[in-house]
C-alpha cells in the first residue's frame, strides 16, 4: 500500500471525465478534478449542482457511469475495500443510532477501525474531546440536539485519522459557535498530516477555509484554482460575487 | 471478520433498548398465562357451578307413586326441586322468578310406561340467562342428573324383570380394553390419546414456537435493518472498512441474540399457559405425560430438533433481513415481510396436517426446499423414528441456503442497486394505490 502512495505522490484524490447518469438525468458531466496531499478541497456549488454525488462515488456509495477515480492510486469500483480503509465519509443527513450512547457509537467504530486496545481507546478519547459534548456522551443520541448530532458525526468521521476525510455539508444546520468548533477541527485534520474535501454552499465560509476549491454548476465544473486565485480571475471581492460571476459569463 | 463483533454488539444493543422490540418480546410472557388463566378460571366456574344444588322445577301431570319417586330421586342427586301444578307456560314464568336453571315436564302415563317397560318421555326447557362456560356447566350437570336417574330407573326395571343379572352387564355387554403399540412396548392408553399427546407435545409446541418466534424475529431484523435506511444511518455504515456481506450477518446475528431472548420468554409463557390451562381441569396425565410411558427419545434427537429449529428461523431472520434491506422505510418493510415469510411458512404447515410421502411431488419439493419444514418433520417423527434421514441431511442444507441468501443480499447491499430497487418497489406500491384509489 505505501508504494501505491508513494506512486501516486502528492495527488491523493484523481478524478479524470467522470460521468453520473440517472436514467435520463445526467448528475455528473465530464468532471476532472485532483486533490493533493494536505489539502482541504471546496467543491461549491447551488443545490442538485453534483457536489453530493461527486462525493458519494468518492466514498465507494455510487458507481460512476464513466469516466476513472482514484485515491491514492486505488480505483474506486476496482478496489473499493481498500479505498474504504483510507476514508472517512460524512453524509450530509447522516442519521445517529437512536438507542446508543454518543460513547457507545465512537467506541463501536473505534472497534472497526482500530484491532489494537490502545488505539481503540485513543481513538475513542480523541473522538469525545473533539465532539465536545462533555457528560453528554454518555447520554442515548435520540436524546441529542441536530447540532449534537451532527458534532458526534464529525468527531466519527475524523477519529479514525484518514488519509482523506469527505465531508459533505460539515457544518449544515449548526448554529455560529458550533460551525466555528468544526470548522477548527478540519483545520487540525490538516494540521494533523491529513486531507480533506467538502462540500458547501456556503461560499463565505469555503473562502476561509479551502486551500483550493472547484466551482460545480449543472453537473460541470466551471472553475478551479486558489481562493485568492479565483477572486482575482473574476474581479469579485468575494467567492459568491466570482460564482455569479462565473455563471454570467 | 474484523468488524463483525462491533457490529453485532450494535445491533444487540439497539435493539434491545428499543422499547417496540420489548412490547414484542414481553407480550407473550404476559398473554399466554393470562389467556391460560382465563381458561382455567372459566372452567372453574363451571364446575363450580354444576357442584351446587342447581334449581329446577317439575310439572308433573302423572301424579303417581312413580313419579312422585322419580322427583324424590332427582332431589336426592342434587337438584333442588320445586313442583309446580300449573301450564307450561306460567311454569317457564315462575321457573324464570325463581331462578330455575330448567324446567323439567313429567307428562301423564309414566307409571303406566315403567310398568309395561316402555319408554318414558320427559321434557326439559333449559333456561338460558347468559352464554358462557358457568351456564354450560349448569345445563351439563343437570344433564347429568337425569341420566344417572335414568341408569337407576334401568337398574330396577332390570333387577325386577331378572334378579340375579347384573344390570350393568347387561346394558354394556362389550368389555373394551384399549392398548396401543409403539415401537414394540404396549402403552396403557388408547390410541387416540396417544395422538392427542404427541400432538399437543410436539405437533403444536415446536410449530407455535417457530411460527412465532420467526415471524417476530423477522419483523425485528427487517425493521432493524430498514431503520438504517429510514434514518440515514446506512450510508454511513456503507462506507465503514467492512464487507457488505458482514454487515448483513451481524444484522442477522443481532437479530438471533434478541429472539433467543425473545425464546426464553415465549417458551416460559408457553408453559405457564399449559400450566394456567390444564391445572384444575383435571387432566390426568398432563401434557405429555402419556409419553413418558413410552422410551424416550435419545438427546440426539433434540439436540438435532433444536439445531434444525435454531436454522429455520435463522433462516426466516436472513429473508428479514433482505426484506429490510430493499425497503427505504420500516412501513414498506413491515407490508412486504407478510407477502414473503407466510409462503415460506406455509409448506411446513402440510406435515403438521399431513404425511409428506402422501403429498404431490411439486408439493414434495417445496416442503424439503423449505428449511422450515425440517423442525416440523424432526417434531412430528422425534418419538417413532429419533433420526430421520430427511432432517440429517436438512441441517447442512438450511445453513447453507441462509448464507447463500444473505451472499446474495450482500451483492446488492449498494446504494446503487438499493436505490434502483426501492425506487421500484416504491413506484409498484403507488401504482397499486393508486388503482385502489380508482376502484
Amino acid at each position: 500500500m505505501a508504494e501505491r502512495i508513494r506512486m501516486a505522490n502528492d495527488r491523493i484524490v484523481e478524478i479524470n471525465s467522470l460521468v453520473k447518469r440517472f436514467g435520463e438525468l445526467t448528475a455528473l458531466d465530464e468532471v476532472s478534478f485532483n486533490v493533493n496531499k494536505g489539502e482541504i478541497f471546496g467543491l461549491i456549488g447551488p443545490n442538485a449542482a453534483g457536489k453530493t454525488t461527486t462525493l458519494r462515488i468518492l466514498a465507494t456509495l455510487l458507481l460512476p457511469t464513466s469516466g476513472r477515480v482514484r485515491i491514492f492510486g486505488y480505483d474506486v469500483v476496482e478496489e473499493a475495500s481498500k479505498v474504504r480503509r483510507l476514508i472517512s465519509y460524512l453524509a450530509e443527513d447522516a442519521g445517529t443510532y437512536r438507542n446508543l450512547a454518543g460513547y457507545e457509537y465512537l467506541s463501536i467504530v473505534a472497534r472497526i477501525y482500530f484491532r489494537s486496545k490502545r488505539d481503540i481507546e485513543e481513538a475513542v478519547e480523541e473522538a469525545v474531546r473533539i465532539s465536545g459534548l462533555g457528560d453528554r456522551i454518555m447520554d442515548k443520541m435520540k436524546t441529542y440536539s441536530k447540532g449534537m448530532k451532527r458534532r458526534i458525526q464529525v468527531a466519527r468521521a475524523l477519529m479514525t485519522r484518514p488519509k482523506i476525510a469527505i465531508l459533505d455539508e460539515p457544518t449544515a444546520g449548526l448554529d455560529v459557535f458550533h460551525a466555528q468548533h468544526v470548522r477548527d477541527l478540519i483545520k487540525r485534520h490538516i494540521s494533523n498530516g491529513g486531507s480533506l474535501i467538502l462540500s458547501s454552499h456556503n461560499m463565505l465560509e469555503v473562502e476561509h477555509l479551502c486551500t483550493r476549491l472547484a466551482f460545480i454548476h449543472k453537473g460541470r465544473i466551471i472553475t478551479e484554482g486558489e481562493p485568492e486565485e479565483i477572486k482575482v480571475m473574476y474581479g469579485a471581492s468575494n467567492l459568491e460575487e466570482a460564482f455569479l460571476e462565473v455563471l454570467k459569463r | 471478520m474484523r468488524g463483525l463483533r462491533p457490529l453485532v454488539e450494535k445491533e444487540v444493543k439497539n435493539l434491545l433498548r428499543d422499547p417496540r422490540i420489548y412490547i414484542g418480546l414481553i407480550i407473550p410472557i404476559i398473554m399466554f398465562p393470562i389467556i391460560g388463566f382465563v381458561i382455567s378460571m372459566t372452567t372453574s366456574q363451571a364446575m363450580e357451578a354444576a357442584r351446587e344444588k342447581i334449581k329446577v322445577t317439575i310439572i308433573d301431570e302423572d301424579g303417581t307413586e312413580a313419579s312422585e319417586r322419580f322427583i324424590s330421586l332427582l332431589s336426592d342427586s342434587g337438584l333442588n326441586v320445586t313442583v309446580s301444578a300449573k301450564s307450561l307456560d306460567e311454569a317457564i314464568k315462575s321457573a324464570d322468578k325463581l331462578g330455575s336453571k330448567a324446567l323439567l315436564v313429567i307428562h301423564r302415563g309414566f307409571e303406566e310406561s315403567l310398568k309395561r317397560f316402555g319408554r318414558v318421555n320427559i321434557e326439559i326447557y333449559s333456561v338460558i340467562r347468559s352464554v358462557g362456560f358457568k351456564s354450560m356447566g349448569v345445563q351439563a350437570a343437570v344433564s347429568n342428573v337425569l341420566k344417572r336417574t335414568s341408569e337407576i330407573l334401568s337398574s330396577t326395571l332390570i333387577s325386577r324383570v331378572a334378579p340375579d343379572v347384573d344390570p350393568e352387564v347387561l346394558r354394556n355387554p362389550l368389555n373394551v380394553t384399549e392398548y396401543s403399540v409403539v415401537k414394540g412396548k404396549i402403552v396403557h392408553a388408547p390410541s387416540g390419546s396417544i395422538f392427542g399427546q404427541l400432538m399437543i407435545g410436539h405437533g403444536v409446541l415446536v410449530p407455535m414456537i417457530l411460527f412465532v418466534l420467526s415471524m417476530t424475529v423477522t419483523q425485528i431484523a427487517a425493521t432493524a435493518t430498514a431503520v438504517e435506511n429510514e434514518e440515514k444511518t446506512l450510508e454511513t455504515l456503507l462506507t465503514f472498512p467492512v464487507s457488505r456481506y458482514d454487515i448483513l450477518l451481524a444484522k442477522l446475528l443481532g437479530s438471533s441474540v434478541v429472539a433467543a431472548l425473545g425464546g426464553v420468554i415465549f417458551a416460559a409463557g408457553f408453559v405457564l399457559y399449559f400450566q394456567t390451562c390444564f391445572s384444575g381441569i383435571g387432566l390426568e396425565f398432563g401434557v405429555g405425560g402419556l409419553l413418558t410411558e413410552l422410551p424416550p427419545p435419545p438427546s440426539l434427537s433434540y439436540a438435532i430438533l433444536i439445531v434444525s429449529l435454531i436454522l429455520a428461523i435463522l433462516f426466516v431472520t436472513s429473508l428479514g433481513v433482505v426484506i429490510g434491506a430493499l425497503s427505504s422505510d420500516v412501513r414498506i418493510a413491515s407490508s412486504l415481510l407478510s407477502v414473503i415469510t407466510i409462503p415460506v411458512l406455509l409448506p411446513s404447515l402440510l406435515i403438521v396436517y399431513g404425511s409428506v410421502d402422501s403429498l404431490p411431488l411439486a408439493l414434495r419439493i417445496l416442503v424439503y426446499a423449505m428449511p422450515t419444514s425440517y423442525p416440523m418433520i424432526m417434531a412430528k417423527e422425534i418419538i417413532l423414528t429419533p433420526m430421520p434421514m430427511q432432517v440429517i441431511y436438512g441441517i447442512p442444507y438450511s445453513a447453507a441456503l441462509t448464507l447463500i441468501v444473505l451472499y446474495a443480499a450482500s451483492k446488492i447491499l449498494t446504494p446503487e442497486k438499493l436505490l434502483t430497487l426501492q425506487y421500484k418497489i416504491k413506484l409498484r406500491r403507488m401504482k397499486k394505490e393508486r388503482r385502489w384509489e380508482l376502484e
